[in-house]
């Protein structure tokens, strides 16, 4: 029966070529010999798409009859960009598909270049959430994302006169090719109304939620493929719909225009991604968003979980639940609402569950981006769960004051509702309160988490606080993004290491072997070629790749110092021109990142680089040794295009700030230094490849710590007692930079030496740019440079996310891996249906 | 009385015409009505909020009984713990059957 089923799909050349002929004509309506690129990606897309569902109804039906434990990934962000090519390589199909193809008269990389980035993310915190995903089906996890449905991922980013301009980013346009909808599986979700206090048929207290409005959530399932194509796991997202079509008696009334703005009105729920930073724009809209995964997700869980179960004794043994982030962490509330109320579970029991089914990711030490709601949105939104979460508030602060009695400074602190005006809940301790474990995403991250954000509640529950450094795919991050890369390394130490990294150690001997470190310092000139177009084709900037690809990408934030990399270009500039110092080699400086809509600071950074640039660009002194590009539009796609092309990797942010960084394990695993602080990951990356392999400068975390608390820095004495840092600053209070728009960047001198400077820019600056001289000069020397980059990639199997996974796994959820069965593993991966007919050209179809 | 509302959506489209026909009911004197869900496929807020005012306008005299509830109103009832509140009995039959019983011996009544 299953065969029957199955029959229609091949993985040959030639099924692949008939499954892409046969979508053209059956799914999009186009003659094969007329098709567009366009066209083509799509049939391509769907030709693909019907595979990984296979592979899907396979996994899930494995999943189910194991009957183990699954774990559900909730997160607002899921940065998958492009899947196209990073779905033909896990199901093994890129070099069928390029064959077939060509008989088409088009090649692969044209066709997977036509496909739009999901853009359903902001940065690290989205794109960690997708290399979770591929690392769970690579290791045969049941382990699924649960996020949001946007209509419009993160803006797109255009520069007009070295501004940044937000244009909205439809993805929509793509999805239908990549996802399935699953309306069969759709939920309602309560939200607004009151509370009526009711009596229950034995006479007792029942809080009863009326005068909701019901808004409609419907999934959308997007396979994501493990590393072989065997294992493919849905990502589901929610979007949100009205419960009904129309509002009918509004409808009827005769009022068409105010039925159709409130259908409007409840689909705007999923409309848009919120660019981090900008939350406050539109408050209510984002807890709503927040609420609605919140409860479409546990809405989707409990249901999957009844059909095996008739009560929830089970329900932690057999459901794990992953916060990312503070985002979700309604979910606790959510979950204990469930149980009690529709459950019939008692409060007591509901909350153990509850407390040993979710378990919370911190990401952020920034007191700005710690999530709090005002009391009287919730009690507006969600009357019923605000009651909860002040049950629970009473219930934590009992319990502390049996701790610590007297201490009314803890109990403030600790609280899960703040006290106002005006009262606000905390969500970072609500979700501390409510999980089982609660992690950071490196080591320094979690050290601080214990020390500096939550000490209170680490001294209560010690046990509950661990460290999940973070990891990233090599599935995308190497075999998609650096194929040249891979393939030399596979030559080099044979098949295998994408799904065990730290197989990569066995590359070691080959950084003195001067034949590979040859043909790795080729694959990189190729990979800034490449580079080269895309810069000239999207900044206009003309680069040279024998030049350093010295790369900063990134969000733009204060935190992240790209400030800093500019006063180290202006250092070097001036040091140029007015003192005749030449850099080490010639440097290109390559930028990229979006700065949030309304973060002023940051988009005058952006405008900051432009100017340096263009400065540096017709000041015939500096004869092409310094350049400066702004990649604009910095997503997925152009991070695989800059990474595998770096020389050099900027992580400079301001010591304690950055969680973990993932961009900084990329760019090692790509054969790029790093120079950066010991901050986040820096530390672990510098301990792996080993302190002579790596830059760090910089104070520490410790050290900015002491310094702010005292509140002992004073930038100003930097100003006036080194000449060179005195220089670089009254160069922007000059018009030096923005001969066109005077004043341009005066600011920044005020900024920069005002007392206490928040990330201390002129405090590293020193150090910064010396460390930086002497990466130049080591540039120079290629066998030594290759020696350290190959060192770097040899080193870097740690930060695999599929390590990160297996610690999840084992040490936060208690999951177990189901592995597929011999059957499934050959399957009908070759088979093809016998078909005596040769298979026809697109002329002659 | 058995009610047997036809409608698949319970919502404000229908509100005033299902109080009006719930109501009627209590105002010529029935004091022990069924309310047959069986082919009610959604129920909204307004679709409840008339519920409950029937239940409210029996008070203490009578009975409002529910069979025939079906996923989502099931939901609904859940949702708003009034599943704790309101009389819900499998099929039409065994309504009948606890209804049969004098009111006030009839199964404990929640208070709204």
């Amino acid at each position: 029966m299953e065969g029957d089923l199955y029959i229609r799909l091949g993985y040959t050349m030639d099924a692949m070529y008939r499954s892409i002929t046969r979508h053209l004509a059956y799914s999009l309506g186009v003659e094969p010999s007329r098709a567009s690129q366009r066209d083509i990606y799509l049939a391509l897309s769907y030709t693909v798409r019907d595979r990984l569902l296979e592979k899907m109804l396979k996994t899930s039906r494995r999943y189910e009859e194991s009957g183990s434990k699954r774990l559900y990934y909730l997160s607002m962000e899921f940065l998958i960009g492009r899947s196209l090519a990073n779905n033909l390589r896990a199901l093994n199909l890129y070099d069928k598909v390029a064959e077939a193809l060509e008989l088409l008269g088009t090649d692969v990389e044209t066709i997977c270049d036509q496909e739009r980035d999901a853009a359903l993310g902001n940065g690290g915190l989205g794109r960690l959430a997708a290399c979770f995903l591929d690392s769970m089906a690579s290791l045969h996890m049941p382990g699924f994302g649960y996020g949001l449905h946007y209509d419009y991922g993160l803006f797109e980013q255009d520069i007009s006169n070295g501004y940044q301009r937000e244009k909205p980013d439809s993805w929509i346009s793509e999805a239908p090719a990549l996802q399935v909808e699953r309306t069969d599986a759709a939920c309602l979700v309560p939200m607004y109304g009151r509370i009526e206090e009711t009596k229950d048929k034995w006479g007792r207290s029942n809080p009863s939620w009326q005068g909701w409005n019901l808004v409609t959530g419907v999934p959308y399932d997007i396979p994501i493929a493990g590393h072989g194509g065997v294992t493919v796991n849905p990502l589901r997202l929610f979007a949100a719909r009205p419960s009904t079509e129309f509002d009918i008696k509004i409808f009827n009334e005769g009022d068409y225009l105010r039925a159709v703005e409130q259908k409007i009105e409840s689909e705007k729920i999923s409309k848009i991604l919120y660019p981090k930073d900008s939350y406050e724009a539109g408050r209510e809209l984002r807890l709503i968003q927040e609420y609605f995964l919140v409860a479409c997700s546990l809405g989707d869980i409990v249901r999957t979980y009844e059909k095996d179960h008739r009560d929830f004794n089970k329900f932690p043994e057999k459901v794990a639940i992953q916060l990312n982030d503070t985002h979700p962490a309604l979910a606790v509330a959510e979950l204990m609402r469930i149980l009690v109320d529709q459950k019939w579970v008692p409060w007591e029991k509901a909350w153990d569950i509850t407390n040993r089914t979710i378990a919370y990711t911190n990401h952020t030490l920034l007191p700005e981006a710690l999530e709090k709601w005002p009391e009287h949105l919730l009690a507006k939104l969600l009357p019923r769960h605000l009651q909860f979460i002040y049950d629970i508030n009473q219930q934590f602060l009992d319990r502390v004051v049996s701790l610590w009695p007297g201490d009314m400074d803890r109990m403030r602190s600790m609280s899960i509702v703040e006290e106002g005006p005006p009262r606000q809940v905390r969500m970072a301790n609500l979700a501390i309160v409510g999980s089982h474990s609660v992690n950071g995403v490196s080591a320094l991250h979690t050290d601080l988490i214990k020390t500096a954000l939550v000490p209170d509640f680490f001294e209560m529950w010690p046990e509950r606080f661990n460290n999940k450094t973070n990891g990233i795919t090599p599935r995308r991050w190497l075999c998609v993004a650096n194929p040249g890369l891979h393939d030399l390394i596979e030559e080099a130490i044979g098949p295998g290491f994408v799904t065990d990294l730290e197989r990569l150690r066995d590359l070691e001997p080959f950084a003195t072997d001067s034949a590979f470190c040859e043909r790795f310092l080729q694959v990189k000139k190729a990979n800034k070629e490449r580079l080269k177009d895309v810069i000239f084709n999207t900044a206009v900037v003309e680069v040279d790749p024998l030049s350093l690809y010295d790369v900063q990408v990134k969000r733009i934030h204060e935190y992240k110092r790209q400030l800093m990399n500019v006063l180290g270009i202006i250092w070097e500039y001036l040091a140029l021109v007015e003192d005749g110092v030449e850099p080490a080699c010639p440097k290109t400086y390559i930028f990229a990142g979006k700065a949030a809509p309304g973060y002023w600071a940051a988009k005058q950074l952006i405008k900051l680089v432009h100017n340096v640039g263009n400065t540096l660009e017709d000041d015939p002194k500096v004869k092409g040794l310094l350049k400066v590009a702004f990649v604009p539009d910095f997503r997925v796609t152009l991070a695989e295009r800059i990474i595998p092309a770096a020389d050099l990797s900027q992580q400079i942010s301001t010591a304690g700030f950055e969680a973990s960084g993932t961009g900084n394990m990329k760019f090692a695993l790509n054969g790029a230094l790093t120079i950066g602080t010991l901050d986040g990951a820096n530390i672990e990356i510098s301990k792996e490849v080993g302190r002579d392999n790596i830059y760090i400068f910089g104070l520490t975390a410790y050290e900015v710590e002491r310094m702010k608390r005292k509140g002992s820095y004073k930038p100003r004495r930097l100003y006036d007692n080194n000449p060179m840092i005195k220089r670089v600053v009254e160069s922007l209070a000059s018009d030096r930079f923005c001969k066109r728009e005077p004043g341009l960047f005066a600011w920044l001198k005020d900024y920069l030496l005002a007392d206490n400077e928040m990330f201390f820019h002129l405090a590293d600056l020193e150090a910064y740019v010396k460390t930086r001289e002497r990466a130049s000069k080591e540039y120079v020397n290629k066998t030594l440079w290759a020696k350290k980059a190959v060192l770097n990639v040899a080193r870097v199997g740690y930060f695999s996310s599929d390590r990160t996974i297996r610690q999840y796994a084992e040490e936060i959820w208690d999951l177990l891996p189901v592995l597929p069965t011999e059957d499934e593993k050959i399957g009908s991966l070759e088979y093809t249906p016998g078909d005596p007919v040769p298979i026809a050209t697109a002329k002659d179809w | 009385m058995i009610l047997t509302p036809m409608e698949k959506n319970i919502d404000a489209s229908i509100q005033d015409e299902f109080k009006t026909a719930l109501h009627q009911a209590v105002d010529e004197g029935h004091n022990k009505l069924i309310l047959d869900l069986s082919h009610v496929k959604f129920l909204d807020s307004s679709g409840l909020g008339v519920m409950v005012s029937t239940v409210k306008k029996l008070g203490n005299t009578g009975v409002l009984a529910f069979c025939g509830i079906q996923e989502q109103v099931a939901h609904v009832f859940s949702l708003t713990r009034l599943d704790r509140v309101f009389n819900i009995y499998p099929n039409k039959q065994v309504a009948l059957d606890a209804l049969a019983t004098p009111v006030e011996d009839s199964t404990p009544k929640g208070e709204l």
